[in-house]
């Protein structure tokens, strides 16, 4: 009896996981609208992203990559674009994103920390990008209709999704495709699965274990300072000026092209930095300060799969590239979801080299 | 035959000696902590260790997560796989089952022993702590801080804590039911406590591995911390409840497993 007993129960996931989602007839352009469209729809749920990306960049950036290669839970509260709160959790403290219309407020539990970031237009990923409907209506805005194809349909936090897969056009994307699955209801994207070129597993993969429609407390995602925490201003801002301070040598412009991949317009970024692509497939390139580039070359030389040439050095970790070019007016930095071929071809551009 | 058995355990030196080495450890960290005031960095060291520095209120959680992991299992496991395996390896086993009662009342007598023995065990911790952290640190009459950075009422913090000591007796529950169970396999009660110990540590080490996240939801101490989770705003139930269901699916199966091995046993001892 009690064998029985324990069968039935540990059979019960895997029952409860088979139960068909159901489909609908909704075409790949239809599902990417719906999926934008649902900016406004406000929800408060549980998800989990997983990523399998080791970056090697040595003492910088730690928190970067700790995003890209660990296990993240989120808790999120989403009210409207300029009114969420992302908490990511770990077993003994959090660390939580409050965003109101004029920038964000993080609370780090186990510094006793409350940093104010007003908004940049260029900002490092933190784990609130990683929320399956923020990085999915991201990766979906610039896909065109060619790369869209439908997928089936999926349970994921117990509700219907449909599946939309983009795969990018340009010759020099790293990644293979993007899976994302929408709510079937209200167009949130659902999950997210980033897979790079000749992987078999996602690098990145993303996506709400409960999920809940509705909008939630103002009181939740408001902040205020509790008392005794320490308050400080947030470093994308100083990130920015740093990388303009290391390109006010810079003679040669950024070209217009890099790698085959046009050059966007950021307002407000500085003028060294450039960033280059659309949609999926993107390239980054800024100088960096010396005190910056050259631990980043330790780490990067000993890393293992780097490559090291006369050009500099490079790596890919899943569908991420990241090189560090001796450039004429100092070390530049590129990094990006191109190939490493991609990323030899914009440091000889850069360079000025004739290979 | 319950009270007999309670009045066997608690009459017993061995139990309170039990506990007092329990608290002896959060006590001897309090004094430390108070004498050197120098809290472990922020994030390393047990849960809301760091904190009781500016707020002693706190002190009775920081206590429970110095014992949880190995301490407060290993009382349970020692009390409980002695229940049945004890008596045995004494040889009044056979006496016991001689009157008229039944294996099963005596079961069932030796269950709720352990029970109140997991509560008191909790409570004592907590009651200590709480007095260690209101003697040796500063109290903010006003409540403190959540994990989430909000405030919280003395009261608050009060009733919280009373639902985070509930929470680890029942995780504790959960060992008791290993122990107990392999209490009736085996004559001897050392092999009984190991074997509930084995578990919970591989337990603990199967969750850090990556290979084993098919299955981790499962683990005995998968969601032991969880009590943490109390003190975020708003509260995160869904380990909780995650947690109260897990440790209810393991005592009941192996409490049933227990019964159906012992009322089948031949006892020779």
């Amino acid at each position: 009896m009690v064998g029985g007993a324990v069968a039935a129960l540990a059979a019960l996931p895997s029952v409860v996981a088979a139960l068909p989602a159901s489909d609908a007839g909704t075409s790949a352009a239809g599902l990417r609208q719906q999926a934008l469209d649902s900016a406004d729809v406000a929800f408060s749920g549980y998800a989990q992203a997983a990523g399998g990306l080791a970056l090697p960049v040595g003492e910088q950036l730690t928190d970067v990559a700790d995003l890209l290669s660990d296990r993240t839970t989120m808790r999120a509260w989403y009210r409207a674009a300029d009114d969420w709160r992302v908490d990511v959790l770990t077993p003994t403290g959090e660390t939580d994103v409050h965003a109101d219309a004029v920038g964000s407020w993080t609370w780090d539990y186990v510094h006793a920390t409350a940093t104010r970031t007003a908004p940049t237009p260029l900002a490092l990923p933190t784990a609130s990008d990683l929320l399956p409907s923020a990085l999915g209506r991201r990766l979906l805005s610039e896909a065109g209709e060619d790369e869209l194809s439908r997928l089936g349909a999926e349970r994921v936090a117990g509700r219907d999704a449909l599946g939309l897969r983009v795969v990018p056009a340009e010759d020099a994307a790293s990644v293979a495709r993007v899976d994302v699955w929408v709510d079937a209801d209200s167009g949130v994207p659902l999950r997210v699965q980033v897979v790079a070129d000749g992987a078999a597993e996602p690098a990145l993969d993303t996506g709400f274990l409960s999920l809940e429609l509705g909008t939630p407390a103002a009181s939740v995602t408001a902040f205020e300072v509790p008392p005794g925490a320490d308050v400080r201003e947030g470093q994308d801002a100083q990130l920015l000026q740093a990388a303009s301070r290391a390109g006010r040598e810079t003679r040669s412009r950024l070209p217009g092209v890099l790698a085959g991949l046009d050059r966007r317009t950021i307002d407000g970024a500085p003028r060294s930095v450039g960033v280059y692509g659309r949609g999926i497939t993107l390239l980054a390139v800024s100088p960096l300060p010396g005190r910056v580039a050259g631990p980043l070359l330790d780490a990067l030389v000993v890393a293992p799969g780097a490559v090291v040439d006369d050009l500099g050095v490079r790596i890919a970790s899943g569908p991420l590239g990241l090189m560090l070019v001796d450039g004429p007016d100092g070390p530049v930095l590129l990094a990006g979801t191109v190939s490493l071929d991609a990323l030899a071809a914009a440091a000889t551009e850069l360079t000025g080299g004739d290979s | 035959m319950i009270a007999v058995e309670l009045r066997k355990l608690f009459r017993r030196p061995r139990t309170w000696v039990t506990i007092a080495l329990l608290n002896a450890l959060p006590v001897l960290v309090a004094a430390l902590l108070a004498l050197t005031d120098l809290a472990p960095r922020p994030g390393e060291g047990p849960v809301f260790l760091s904190a009781v520095l500016t707020n002693g209120t706190l002190y009775p959680l920081a206590a429970l997560a110095i014992v949880l992991p190995l301490f407060l299992p290993i009382a349970v496991a020692l009390i409980a796989g002695d229940s049945v395996a004890g008596e045995a390896q004494a040889g009044t086993l056979r006496y016991l089952l001689a009157r008229p009662a039944g294996r099963t009342r005596l079961l069932v007598a030796k269950l709720v022993s352990i029970l109140v023995f997991v509560l008191v065990t909790v409570a004592v911790v907590a009651v200590v702590g709480y007095l260690v952290g209101r003697l040796l640190f500063d109290v903010q009459p006003l409540g403190g801080t959540s994990v989430s950075g909000t405030s919280l009422s003395s009261t608050e913090i009060a009733w919280r804590t009373v639902l985070a000591i509930g929470y680890v007796a029942v995780s504790m529950l959960g060992v008791a039911a290993f122990a107990l169970f392999f209490s009736t396999l085996t004559d001897s009660p050392l092999a009984a406590m190991l074997g509930a110990l084995g578990i919970l540590v591989a337990s603990s080490l199967l969750f850090t591995l990556d290979a084993a996240s098919s299955f981790a939801p499962y683990l005995p101490t998968r969601y032991w911390l969880a009590f943490v989770d109390l003190f975020r705003e708003p509260i995160l139930w869904r380990d909780v409840v995650r947690g109260l269901a897990l440790q209810g699916v393991y005592v009941v199966v192996l409490l049933g497993a227990a019964w159906a091995n012992f009322t089948t046993k031949d006892i020779s001892s």
